[in-house]
Formats: C-alpha cells, structure tokens, sequence
C-alpha cells in the first residue's frame, strides 16, 4: 500500500521552536514518525566554559525561558557538590519557593496551550490570565516575571522581604478557586474525555524503557520524581504527595498536571509560612578542582547538569541534559497507531521544550565543503594577509 | 454535560461584569511593584568609577572609555541598555554601598536608533604626573584613603590627592621637599612610576 510523508517545520507557524516531524501516514494512521532536532543549537555549554561560575548561572538561565529556576538549580546543585558544601537552610526554602512557582506557571502555560491545540481557545485563554497571578507573585518574590536571577553558588541572591509574604499568600490563595473550576471544567467535558482518553498510551513498560521523566513517566505509573527519590531544597521538610496516573494516555497527563499544581501551592505557601531565619548566601570565593553533579526537578523531568572545575574561576566543561531529551523518544511508541489530527497533543503531551534540549547539532555536509586542518591554516594565513592589505604593510 | 455548562456561563457573566483582564497599556500607564527589577541606572554623585560592575556584568553591558587627551581627563561609565539582562549583579558588586549604580523601576527602554540604547555618567580621572598612565577616578582615590582610613598617609598618591580635592594642601612643604632633590616624592603617581622613584637606585 502507498504511504505518504508529512513532513512538519522546520519552521512552521504553528511551532513555538523550531523542530522538524516527518510523519509517515497510511491514510490518516501515523505509521512512523521521525523527529529532527539541532535547528536551534546556541552552543550554551561552551558560553558557560567563558564565565565565570558566578555570570554562567545568568547563562543557565536563559537555556529555556520557562524552566529559568530548574537549570540555575541543578547548576547551582553541581558546583556546590564540587566543594562539596550545603547553603544555609533560608536559601534552601527560598530556592524552593521559586521552583515552585515555576512549576505552578509551567503547567499553567502548558495547559493552556494544550487547550489551544485541541481548539480549546477559552481555555487558553482562561488558564493564561491565571497564570498571570502566579507571574505577579514571582515578580513581587524575585523581582522579574521570569529569568529571576535568584540563584548563585552557595545560596542566593536576594532575601524574600516578610513584608511581602502575606500579599503573596493572598494572590496564591486567590488562584486556587479558579483553578478548582478550571479542574471541573477539564474533568466533566464529556469532550475533553472522548477527544483525550485512550490517545497516545505510553505503558508503563515503555516509560521504563524509555528513561521517561518527570509528569510523562508519573502518568505512565511509574513513581519517579527527584523531589522524593534524593530529596534537595527544603522538599524533605514539607509534606506533599507526588502525583501517580496508571494508564499513561495524554488525559491522564494532563491530570497529573494539574493537580501537581495543587502540590505545588501547598509546598510553596508553606514554605513561605515556616520560612527559617538566618543566612541566605555562602560568599563562597573559589572553587577547587573536582567534579560535581546535581539534578532538579524541573516541570518537565528531571535535569541534570554535570561541571568540572579544574581550579581557576571558570568551569572546564559544563554539561545539560534536559528531560526533554529523554521524553522526546517516546514518540516513537505514542504516536504510531494513532490519527495525524492526534499527533499534535500526543507530541504537545509531553510539553517538549527543544531549547532545553539542544546542545549539539550534527549537520549532513554532504555537497558541502569540509574543512581539513591544512585549509584552516590557509584560511588563517590568508586572514593575516588581508589585515596586511588593510594597514597597508606590504 | 448541563452542569459545566452553567457553570461556565457563570463564570463568562462575572467576566461580562468585570470587564477584560487586560488594562489599556499605551493609554494607562503600567505601574509595576516596587520590587520589580527594572533598567540599572548610574549615581553620578555615589558612582567612584572603579569598574567592578564592568567586571562581574555576565552580558558585557557595561563599558567605560578613558579621555585623557584634553584637559579634563575623564572617564565616560557607559550601560548599554540594549544588552543588559537585568540581573543586579552590577548593584550587588557595587563597592560604593550598592549606591552607585541601582536598579530602577524604568521598563519602558524602547528606541528607534540603537546608538541611543546607552546610558553615560563622566567621572573625573587622576593621572599619574610623570608618564600620564591613568591611576583610578578622583571619587576612587578617594573612596579608597576614606576607607583604609590613617594608613592612607602611607601612600603619597593617595593622600595628595584627598588633600588637593579638600583644598588643604600647602604649597610650601610641597616646594621644601622638592628642592630638597626628592620631588618624584611628592606627586600623584601610578604604581609604576611610585615604584621606579622608591625603590630604584638611580
């Protein structure tokens, strides 16, 4: 039987980041599907190898927009495990706080555009205006929407005022009845449940195959969450529940979503009430040689950063994983079988984020020059005769 | 299916009521909290031009250019506006008690010519009085002999120069010790030139 190729983006209206789908249809079933990423390499790793360790967490942040706390974190986590030392107790809730309200404005912004992908725009645009609140929230904690340069090795930069606590309650509170309407909504539309349940099944077998993270592995049943399994921040001083789905469909994605939200909340605002007194930074001075690694809980998955340090105030070698990259394979098991007017949620299911991913490009040269090292010192010699040629020296 | 129904009605009638979330920005101005962290912006009057906010800025925003060849030499503290991230490592590395430069609550920082996107203060340079090297900003010297406090009477560049900024110093000591063939002694000097006349032979 013929098939037919769809091939989606690189660069395509619809897409937030460029990303480049070829799907393989027979009639309206997806039988294959490849993914292209590498459209978007910043060559970050490297940026971070030419600061210093306390400019590269600026760096780090900017990775990805949306997760502007969990790579500082993991960051901040790795450099602190190359000392090795622990940041005083205040900076430890206070960098739970902000993580948290990550991860509460993450998975608004993810509902929202889910709701948008499934011709949901009340939705969307309801979820938004919610997460506006949460953005006045961190903007009144950390002083910025987003990119809250908060985090430094050792501790953190700026000292939540107790003035502020009590309005930061208030709009936190004031999110929480909207968002019980905005859960009913979602769990009583008869459409929402026919148009979602039993679509894109990841099984929990797969998830384990797969190296699934974060909210995908949690719907698929598997119970894995850095939070709980090696406790960091003040996460092992409060009480919260982690969010397990059995059947792993993008329905039960969603659910987990949400009601992380709630956990969330809970774990942000009693931080907030029980916050320690003391100090918030380390003044931490130099860093010795070693290696170190840390992980956070991003909305997403787990991520990992891994530095070296060999002693001077800049990192050797810096390394991200984000979690995206080890969802986005899942694909493969989600989306073949399904019709291409799913493919879009199931791929949207995951929430990928390919700038978080990017680190590498590996590009085809084929029919394009190569460069070998005896044309570089060409090209070398030649840029020396050209500046010879501007100064006038013969 | 009824019951979400209305309660969705309801919820687009108090939406109705209230009016659109969004407020009218070109026409009402936008007053963010006073936390917010907006634009840096120099303190002529706190700012000693030692360029440690030049040092530790992650994005290179900020930059200085050294103007010594007219008569007021002087020193231009550049903030490109366009390349600053707004993190406040700038206010938090500032040795001027945070003051010298600070972050405001300006947001608005469009423009149409990207050559506008700077901010410049001028901070009045002191050279070195024999090979003309720039030694640090006047406030600087001055910062630093306030700081250290008595032993600054162990630099002469550093207590000749407080000295003329109050006006105090006497000329007649000055031309005693000159004529007395030690005159490199008391000048305003960087530190190479402080090191040649203190400790060479010749």
């Amino acid at each position: 039987m013929p098939k037919s190729v769809i091939p989606i983006g690189p660069y395509h209206p619809l897409q937030e980041e460029p990303e480049f789908f070829t799907l393989t249809v027979d009639g309206e079933t997806v039988v294959d599907i490849d993914v292209q990423v590498g459209y978007n390499h910043r060559g970050i790793e490297k940026l971070s190898e030419r600061r210093t360790f306390d400019q590269s967490t600026f760096v780090i942040e900017r990775i990805c927009g949306i997760c502007s706390t969990s790579h500082p974190f993991a960051y901040t986590r790795a450099v602190e495990d190359i000392i090795p030392v622990e940041v005083p107790e205040r900076a430890k809730y206070i960098r739970t706080i902000i993580a948290e309200g990550e991860r509460i404005h993450s998975h608004l912004l993810w509902l929202g555009l889910a709701g948008h992908f499934l011709g949901y725009n009340t939705l969307y645009m309801w979820v938004w205006k919610l997460r506006e609140e949460i953005l006045d929230v961190m903007e009144i904690l950390s002083g910025n929407r987003n990119n809250y340069a908060m985090f430094k090795p050792g501790g953190v930069r700026r000292d939540i005022k107790s003035e502020d606590i009590p309005l930061v309650i208030k709009k936190i509170d004031s999110i929480v009845p909207t968002l019980d309407r905005l859960k009913k909504a979602i769990l009583d539309d008869p459409v929402l449940h026919a148009r979602l349940k039993g679509i894109g099944i990841l099984t929990r077998e797969d998830a384990i195959d797969y190296g699934a993270l974060g909210p995908t592995s949690r719907a698929s049943g598997v119970a894995k969450d850095v939070r709980k399994d090696a406790p960091y921040g003040a996460y092992d001083k409060v009480e919260w529940d982690m969010i397990v789905t059995e059947t792993g469909d993008v329905f039960e994605k969603v659910i987990v979503r949400v009601l992380e939200v709630y956990e969330s909340i809970k774990i942000m605002k009693t931080c907030l009430l029980n916050l320690p007194e003391g100090e918030i930074d380390l003044n931490i001075k130099d860093i010795p040689p070693g290696e170190g690694i840390g992980s956070a809980e991003a909305p997403r998955g787990e991520t990992f950063h891994y530095v070296r340090s060999d002693g001077t105030n800049r990192p050797a070698r810096h390394k991200v994983r984000a979690p995206t990259f080890m969802n986005l394979p899942t694909f493969k098991v989600t989306v073949i079988g399904e019709t291409i007017s799913d493919a879009t949620i199931i791929l949207a299911a995951i929430d990928p984020c390919y700038c978080c991913t990017e680190r590498m490009a590996v590009r085809n040269t084929k029919g394009k020059k190569i460069y070998h090292g005896q044309d570089l010192i060409r090209l070398s010699q030649e840029k020396t005769e050209h500046i010879k040629r501007k100064m006038g020296i013969k | 299916m009824k019951l979400p129904k209305i309660r969705e009605l309801l919820e687009a009638i108090k939406a109705l009521i209230v009016g659109p979330y969004t407020s009218k920005f070109p026409y009402k101005p936008h007053i963010p909290h006073p936390n917010f962290r907006g634009q840096p912006i120099y303190n002529p009057d706190k700012c000693v031009g030692c360029l440690a906010c030049e040092e530790v800025c992650p994005s290179e925003a900020i930059g200085h250019e050294d103007i010594t060849d007219d008569s007021e030499p002087r020193r231009l503290m550049i903030h490109y506006t366009d390349t600053c991230i707004f993190c406040g490592s700038c206010e938090a590395a500032c040795i001027a008690d945070n003051e010298g430069i600070k972050q405001s609550n300006d947001w608005e920082l469009s423009f149409f010519d990207r050559k506008e996107a700077q901010e410049t203060i001028e901070k009045e340079l002191q050279l070195c009085e024999i090979c003309g090297e720039v030694i640090a900003c006047k406030d600087h010297l001055k910062w630093i002999s306030e700081k250290i406090g008595e032993l600054a009477y162990s630099s002469p560049s550093l207590y000749f120069s407080r000295l003329k900024s109050l006006g105090i110093i006497d000329e007649n000591i000055i031309s005693a010790v000159r004529d007395s063939g030690r005159s490199d002694r008391v000048k305003i000097l960087c530190a190479r030139c402080r090191r040649e006349t203190t400790l060479t032979t010749r």
